[in-house]
């Protein structure tokens, strides 16, 4: 028994120097979830004296948000704080509310890159569903793994939510909204069956390859469905003397589009795939919602006229090598110089011809990085979605779509109540308001500013502290980073 | 916003749409040209109206309304803007290569509106073309026809609407090659691998199409009375092959050898499809009286010959052979090098059989537009027509040649000497500047191959070598 | 009457003695009378005629005596030229270009300097009546494939016989040089792929040829040596690919430089000197007008085409590849006119014509497809012009002969009157009429329809 004394010591040394420390430190670090052995002892939190951006434009400059049990319970300037709350202190603090990626792969493990020759099939005419990468009866919920990369690295910059699919090519299956937090597959998902993903991408050496192969497919698909379906609510009716209808997953993956219950989100990449995915809409009376839309400044003005929901993409074009290289003033003296009409009649002018092509490519880039803001300007509203664009890359590229005209609270819509409105879930999310779940983001700034870090990032009222990297986040090599690309493409 | 701001914004907005379609249909005079009508013969010191888009008046001294432009072509040539009847350009993708056919694929829904080949072409006269599915499939995709409206954004603006609705073919060395012969990417080799072979692949599309189109008809009648009639099978393919058979559909077919030529007649006639053009044909001389008899049409090149066996054995004298037989010929292009200078290869004609001017003309202006459905519309310079002219230094036949302005209905779309360099509607805002990036030139007739997708030796990767895209 | 019937009697009109025209090319005593000759050397002659005896012209003039056996060639209305020469061609190497037994122009490997195009040209090709009915009377006709593919050759095209066609003995060494990376493909998927290293294979092909370069010189060194004094010298290794080099690096062969780009012919330019070689022509040379200034100062000759080409840049104007040659004669680079072609030769007087309508003009134009390449390749003693005392390559038309609507009327190669004829003529006149011989009826459409 001494030494067991002994040893009881020890540990009531440990507690009481433990507790102290905790009295004295004004952070709870006990609810962090990596660190699971902790015993969680409050389900209360409290935020206290921070400045809260309950949604873009509405700022309470100094405030508590109290949440409990993952529901945000008091919001406001003077609040009160419930006695079995983990405060944190929000002096210099910001909280807003967390991002919702309107499409995405995260949450889904990456399959292993394909390389090398397709594999081959007997006629590739006609080869499977799964060959031809249309697969709109897979489910994205059977395949989340919260442990994987691409969750953490979303979570780290202020995704508290994404709509995700599984990865695929021209019909990758049905999405679902789901949580970034969970230790199980079950435990991210929010709801299900939200909608189905459609995209221009062919399968590999098999038909349907090219996009008009892909259209016209889709549309095979769509009114074979539309027939079955009609088989079918007529076998239902009376089965008597009927053949059976034909069933096969794929096509009965369409019925709820057909009925008006599921939604297509179409990923388009360039201009002209948002005209074809337009059309396919009006041709068919899909119920769609248009994402990625890059090069999308050309179809503003259908967009606005179809009033079809969108969700722009939060990629960038890669800056050109050469201007890397070169001084802000330098590229503004060769903006400056810019001519639309160029004529280059001899050698001579070779190297005026070359600046104007620099320019040209300057202001070229220019659009892109002005599209959101265009669309703001044009009073479209839009989500953002990251599909097919490195998470690392992501806050950078929001800046640069500020620095090109989008207001700060329009970037913050997007990615909070405009992408909640898309996605049906602003009964729940995308403001900091009482009753709504508690996905937060706590900065130590401004959320769009280059220097400022997130400290916090909460989810369903879970904790996770962000800590800093070592060098600006736009060139984060960090190893656990997840390099969120679709690796199919 | 309260109901008076909406009407009023209504108003404006409704004033603004006005005054935009005034702005949109041009209204342009083009004074004291020597004007080749093709139609009505040469017609030397006349001027020519184009109001609203189309041709309203030709004559001399023309009173032109307020506000008309005005373009002195004293000393110069004015003929009708070329139609291309086969072209590649505008489109992002050609060949759906995987089946040998793939009827249900449409180049209406790949066009390419910022193509830099359209703003070329109209650099060479050319004001319509017929871009085309690939030769890789014995039965292709349907093609478009589009007016070379430079600089709209949106493909559905580069529609010639009206245009009636053709399709792709080809038989011989191409789809036996992609189908049949090249067991490419691991895949067996499926038919048609001869050219016995691409007949059965037509008879039995054809006959699939017909008996498709008959279930139809027959449920469209029992389902009047009998509400659960049971529908056939919803098939896209078939229904454009039912579609060609009701007559719908232009048949449009890529082919060499007088053999294979003379077979898709008789196929054709066992379905009752009468409207059909050849296009390449290169041995349709060798069956002139066979194809004159049928009523068929041929879109030939002016000197293209050797790169395949299928055409060593061709003569550039095929055109004028066709012609004078009485068959309705033009010269096409298949190329995005050649299409900028299809009035130097309509003057082939005069070199390759004495053609007269105007028959040589004729080869690329009414004859296209009459095997595309669309001579009502273009081809000739007539009161009524699209406003869709050229304006040349000197006689378009001349090798020396040079088109100065051209026009589609009635607004100009290339000015020789107005046009900036740099006519790029996209610019890359990545790609390296100062880069060599290709060219096409006359030897790409031997990547008429470059046609096929060659996403089966391509490893990973899906693409089509568009010789289009430099 | 139908045009070809025309033309068949204004073809025999030709020939006042009466002789039967057959199709067996001869030699022999003509005279071209009444003609407007365009001698390129000298100027037009508005009323002329010229006098040619066994493979030579022997008299150009306005008072030419025409000895009394001359068979004599009314030229009324009609004009004379020099034969055309197509400084680029793959003419009797390739038949059908996707049948691979008809090709022979690439040889497997990188480094095949010593391969001779001349062995394996075909005097049978079909493309060569084709080519020469269009007034082509010499071609160079060059290998392809790797680094150094081989030796191009000049050919005449009539002979029975590879060496009956050589022209001029010209042989070419030709090189590709080495390409810096190109334009990608494709700017809206960004974040692509890895590329493998594109500067990477380029800095080895330089290196491969100042490897093989060096060692060509050495090999120059040793064999010069021993030739000089062969006693107590071991024999030097058989190397055929250097003694295919060795001539150029001595200046006595003409190194055929093939470069497009800007880039590329900036590095050819800066090697080239390095190299001080002197006896070089570039060929292709599409972006020279870029550094136009830079290849006068060089004092290269330039065999530039096809051009009837698109611009090599988007960016470009649309014209560019017409304006290309004009420009480099302006910026007083010497040049002559290609057109790359293996069976569409034929279409070297338009390739000129564009060229002449887009700044070049029609004098320098005729100049680059006849007295320009003769100069450049060093055989103008013999070629390129309608001279007293040159070989009798020249043609009758009846009109400017890069006209479509010009039809060439008679030909001379090596004096030999050489016949309007080839097989898509030949198809032309059975095919015209088809059924003209056909008596008995027959249904044009089988029964059934």
């Amino acid at each position: 028994m001494f030494h067991t004394f002994h040893r009881c010591r020890t540990y009531l040394t440990l507690l009481a120097s433990a507790l102290l420390i905790l009295a004295a430190t004004p952070f709870d670090a006990l609810a962090q979830k990596d660190s699971p052995d902790i015993p969680t002892v409050s389900n209360v939190v409290a935020i206290q004296g921070v400045r809260i951006i309950q949604a873009p434009g509405r700022v309470i400059e100094s405030g508590t948000v109290v949440f409990r049990d993952g529901v945000i319970e008091a919001v406001g300037r003077r609040v009160d704080i419930p006695y079995d709350a983990s405060v944190i202190d929000g002096s210099d603090l910001s909280v807003y509310a967390g991002f919702i990626d309107a499409l995405t792969n995260v949450g889904v493990p990456e399959p292993k890159q394909q390389t090398g020759a397709p594999p081959s099939v007997p006629d590739r005419s006609n080869p499977t569903f799964e060959r031809a990468g249309i697969t709109p009866e897979k489910d994205v919920r059977v395949l989340l793994d919260p442990s994987d990369k691409s969750v953490g690295a979303h979570r780290k910059i202020g995704f508290t939510t994404v709509h995700t699919v599984p990865y695929g090519r021209m019909l990758p299956g049905m999405t679902a909204i789901a949580l970034l937090t969970g230790d199980d597959a079950a435990s991210m998902i929010y709801s299900d069956a939200t909608a189905t993903m459609f995209k221009f991408q062919g399968a590999r050496g098999v038909y349907p390859g090219t996009p008009m192969a892909i259209m016209a497919k889709f549309r095979q698909l769509y009114k074979e469905a539309d027939r079955r379906n009609h088989l079918e609510s007529m076998y239902r009716e009376d089965p008597v003397g009927m053949v059976r209808p034909p069933y096969d997953p794929v096509h009965s993956a369409f019925i709820p589009v057909i009925e008006g219950d599921q939604r297509v989100f179409a990923f388009t990449d360039d201009a002209l795939e948002i005209h074809r995915a337009l059309n396919l809409k009006e041709e068919l009376g899909i119920d769609m919602v248009l994402t990625g839309l890059s090069a999308g400044f050309d179809a503003i003005d259908r967009i606005s006229e179809t009033a079809v929901p969108v969700a722009l993409t939060l990629g960038v074009p890669e800056k050109p090598k050469w201007a890397a290289k070169i001084k802000k003033d330098s590229l503004d003296q060769i903006l400056g110089s810019y001519t639309d009409d160029t004529r280059t009649a001899t050698f001579r002018d070779v190297e005026a011809e070359r600046r104007n092509l620099e320019a040209k490519q300057l202001i070229s880039r220019a659009r892109y990085l002005g599209m959101p803001a265009a669309y703001e300007e044009a009073g479209i509203a839009f989500a953002f979605t990251s599909y097919g664009v490195k998470t690392s890359e992501i806050r950078s590229n929001l800046r640069e779509f500020i620095e090109g005209g989008l207001s700060e609270d329009a970037a913050l819509a997007a990615l909070t109540t405009n992408a909640a409105d898309l996605l049906g879930l602003s009964a729940s999310m995308g403001t900091v308001e009482e009753g709504k779940i508690a996905n937060l983001i706590v900065t130590a700034g401004d959320l769009f500013d280059k220097e400022t870090k997130i400290k916090f990032v909460f989810v369903d009222g879970h904790k996770y502290e962000i800590k800093s990297p070592s060098k600006s986040d736009d060139k984060d090599k960090d190893k656990d980073e997840d390099e969120r690309r679709d690796k199919d493409r | 916003m309260n109901t008076k701001t909406v009407y009023s914004v209504g108003q404006s907005l409704l004033l603004l749409l006005f005054v935009a379609q005034f702005a949109t249909a041009q209204n342009v005079v083009i004074r004291n040209a020597t004007v080749l009508s093709i139609t009505n013969g040469t017609l030397e010191n006349t001027d020519v109206l184009i109001a609203g888009g189309i041709i309203t008046e030709i004559g001399t001294d023309i009173r032109a309304p307020r506000g008309t432009q005005e373009v002195d072509a004293t000393g110069k040539f004015l003929m009708p803007g070329i139609v291309d009847a086969h072209s590649h350009i505008a489109l992002s993708s050609i060949n759906e290569g995987s089946s040998p056919v793939t009827a249900e694929v449409s180049m209406e829904d790949v066009v390419n509106p910022y193509h830099l080949g359209i703003y070329r072409a109209l650099a060479g006269g050319v004001t319509t073309s017929h871009t085309m599915h690939g030769s890789a499939n014995v039965i292709g995709g349907q093609n478009e026809t589009i007016k070379h409206r430079w600089g709209v954004t949106d493909p559905d603006d580069l529609r010639f609407d009206g245009a009636p609705r053709t399709i792709k073919f080809a038989l011989g060395e191409n789809p036996t090659r992609t189908h049949g012969r090249r067991a490419s990417g691991g895949t067996g080799a499926i038919v048609p691998s001869t050219r016995m072979g691409v007949e059965q692949v037509l008879r039995s599309s054809f006959e699939n199409g017909k008996r498709y189109m008959e279930a139809w008809d027959d449920y469209h009648l029992k389902v009047a009375t009998d509400s659960r009639a049971i529908p056939p099978v919803y098939n896209g393919r078939l229904e454009v092959m039912a579609d060609i058979i009701r007559g719908n559909i232009l048949v449009h077919c890529h082919s060499y050898r007088a053999d294979e030529i003379l077979m898709l007649t008789r196929v054709l006639a066992d379905y009752g499809v009468r409207n059909i053009t050849f296009q390449h044909a290169n041995e349709a001389f060798k069956v002139a009286p066979e194809l004159a008899a049928f009523g068929a049409h041929a879109s030939v090149f002016s000197d293209w010959w050797s790169y395949k066996f299928e055409v060593y054995y061709s003569t550039s004298y095929n055109a004028a052979i066709l012609m004078r037989n009485g068959i309705v010929t033009s010269i096409n292009s298949d190329s995005g090098e050649l299409n900028r200078h299809l009035f130097h290869e309509a003057g082939k004609s005069q070199r390759y059989g004495g053609l007269t001017d105007d028959e040589a003309l004729s080869m690329i202006t009414i004859n296209p537009a009459i095997q595309l459905g669309i001579q009502d519309r273009v081809g000739s310079i007539e009161i009524g027509k699209d406003g869709d002219v050229v304006i040349f230094d000197s006689h378009p036949l001349s090798v020396y040649a040079i088109p100065e302005m051209t026009f589609v209905e009635g607004k100009k779309y290339f000015d020789r000497f107005e046009d900036a360099d740099d006519m790029r509607m996209e610019v890359s805002p990545t790609a390296e500047i100062g880069m060599y990036e290709g060219q096409i030139t006359g030897r790409d007739r031997f990547n008429h191959d470059g046609e096929i997708i060659n996403f089966f030796e391509l490893f990973g990767q899906e693409t089509t070598l568009n010789f289009e895209d430099n | 009457m139908n045009l070809l019937l025309t033309l068949i009697l204004a073809t025999l009109n030709l020939f006042q003695t009466g002789q039967q025209q057959d199709q067996k090319a001869r030699q022999g005593l003509y005279a071209i009378t009444n003609a407007r000759i365009e001698t390129v050397s000298d100027g037009t002659i508005e009323n002329g005629t010229v006098l040619i005896e066994g493979d030579r012209i022997v008299a150009v003039g306005e008072n030419v005596v025409i000895p009394a056996s001359a068979t004599i060639i009314d030229g009324t209305g009609l004009r004379v030229y020099p034969g055309m020469i197509d400084s680029g061609t793959q003419l009797a190497l390739t038949e059908v270009g996707s049948v691979q037994e008809t090709n022979d122009t690439n040889e497997v490997g990188d480094v095949t300097p010593h391969m001779d195009a001349l062995t394996a040209v075909n005097p049978n090709a079909v493309a060569i009546p084709i080519t020469r009915v269009a007034g082509i009377t010499t071609v160079i006709t060059e290998p392809g494939g790797g680094l150094l593919p081989g030796l191009a050759a000049m050919i005449n095209l009539f002979g029975y016989t590879p060496e009956q066609m050589q022209a001029g003995g010209v042989k070419l060494l030709v090189l590709q040089f080495p390409t810096k990376p190109r334009a990608g493909g494709g700017f809206r998927r960004f974040g692509g792929g890895e590329r493998p290293d594109p500067d990477k294979a380029y800095n080895n092909a330089l290196d491969k040829l100042n490897e093989i370069w060096d060692r060509a010189e050495l090999y120059d060194r040793i064999v010069t040596e021993y030739t000089a004094s062969p006693a107590g010298k071991t024999q030097p290794v058989y190397a055929p690919e250097m003694d295919a080099i060795r001539p150029v690096i001595r200046g006595d062969r003409k190194l055929m430089l093939k470069v497009s780009a800007e880039k590329d012919i900036l590095a050819a330019l800066d090697w080239v000197k390095e190299r001080e070689l002197t006896n070089v022509v570039f060929s292709g040379v599409s972006e020279g007008w870029r550094v136009a200034d830079k290849l006068a100062e060089a004092g290269i000759a330039c065999i530039v085409g096809p051009i009837l080409a698109t611009p090599t840049r988007s960016s470009d104007r649309y014209d560019r590849a017409y304006a290309n040659v004009g420009m480099l004669v302006e910026a007083g680079v010497k040049v002559a006119i290609r057109t790359g072609e293996g069976d569409n030769v034929r279409n070297l007087p338009f390739n000129a014509g564009f060229a002449a309508a887009y700044g070049l003009g029609k004098e320098a134009a005729l100049r680059a497809v006849t007295l320009g390449p003769a100069e450049i390749f060093g055989i103008d003693a013999d070629y390129g012009s309608i001279s007293v005392g040159k070989k009798a390559n020249l043609f009758i038309s009846d009109g400017d002969p890069f006209e479509t609507s010009t039809n060439i009327l008679a030909l001379f190669i090596d004096g030999f009157n050489v016949p309007i004829e080839s097989r898509q003529i030949d198809l032309y006149r059975e095919f015209l009429n088809r059924d003209e011989g056909r008596l008995t009826p027959v249904e044009v459409l089988p029964a059934d329809h």
